[in-house]
């Protein structure tokens, strides 16, 4: 049998482990992530033929080096490269809960967006766009209620055929931006251990923004001279 | 009138002006929603220790350091 690798990521109290109850039946092997008091839930389901290993990631609000959380959902993002991600969105806390999908999409994970808590937003009189959300992202989005399991075999659905379909997803920026990104992308590409590790763009990305974690990389891969060049 | 959030009283709207510190603090608030304009909420404060506050729908416990260097707005009722 296929056998894919799901991670489910989200701010916290969006409802995730409620999703992952219900994916995967509630049976679930717990640990810890490899040298830290994080616990690390996964578990299993099949449909439509294909094998779901589904990995229960920290609640973080964003994908920063700043907490042990942040940086183990972010390792496990970058380093493992699983198949699908699902970015469970509460759907009555939608400009807060976008800042992580955007994230998410910058590090180029193959996004399936669920729209959570939709009856919540409902009862706050919120109409969502579902289609035009999709659209704008460029991933798929699916509106969910978990508390009453609804919307969990369009999830299943979207999270099978995203992973056929791989990612194509990504933001795009100001002009001047993109150029930059392009220059310090040019630079990476000389390391080719750097390639096979990590997403380029995201990396020059992290450089812009003076991402700690990633510095230190550059600094490790000796980029740093070169870089102070593009950068200035 | 201005004073830290660590001053500001509980269950009261008040708006963010500023955050005093460095580009760190400044982008992990950010992150958390403490971003300049935006409303929060003292929920839970007191003399010392950590407050809880409210932002963006979530409620968050900062530390007094970073609540003395967060300044906000308070309209008196």
């Amino acid at each position: 049998m296929k056998e894919i690798e799901v991670a489910l990521i989200g701010n916290p109290n969006v409802g995730k482990s409620l999703i992952f109850n219900n994916l995967t039946g509630g049976r679930a092997h717990v640990g810890n992530w490899p040298g830290k008091t994080v616990e690390k839930k996964e578990g299993r389901c099949i449909h439509k033929g294909v094998m779901m290993r589904i990995i229960d990631l920290p609640g973080v609000y964003s994908l920063t080096a700043a907490s042990i959380d942040e940086l183990i959902a972010r390792n496990y993002i970058v380093e493992e490269r699983p198949d699908v991600v699902v970015d469970i969105v509460d759907a009555s806390n939608l400009e807060r809960n976008l800042y992580l999908t955007l994230q998410l999409l910058e590090l180029e994970a193959n996004l399936v967006v669920a729209l959570n808590k939709s009856d919540i937003a409902e009862g706050l009189r919120y109409e969502i766009d579902v289609k035009g959300l999709s659209e704008l992202l460029g991933v798929p989005v699916v509106p969910t209620i978990a508390t009453v399991k609804v919307g969990m075999e369009e999830l299943k659905d979207a999270i099978v055929e995203a992973s056929k379909r791989g990612v194509k997803a990504r933001v795009r920026y100001r002009e001047d931006i993109e150029e930059l990104i392009e220059g310090i992308g040019d630079i990476l590409r000389r390391d080719e251990g750097l390639i096979k590790k990590y997403p380029i763009r995201w990396l020059a990305i992290k450089i812009i923004e003076g991402d700690e974690e990633v510095m230190r990389l550059i600094e490790e891969r000796g980029l740093m001279g070169e870089l102070r060049e593009v950068i200035g | 009138m201005r004073m830290p959030l660590g001053l500001a009283p509980e269950d009261r709207m008040v708006r963010v002006v500023e955050v005093r510190g460095g580009r760190g603090l400044i982008r992990r608030l950010s992150e958390l929603g403490f971003l300049k304009g935006e409303w929060v909420r003292v929920l839970k404060s007191g003399p010392s220790g950590p407050a809880l506050v409210e932002v963006k729908g979530s409620r968050i416990a900062l530390g007094r350091g970073v609540l003395m260097r967060i300044i906000v707005e308070c309209v008196p009722p």
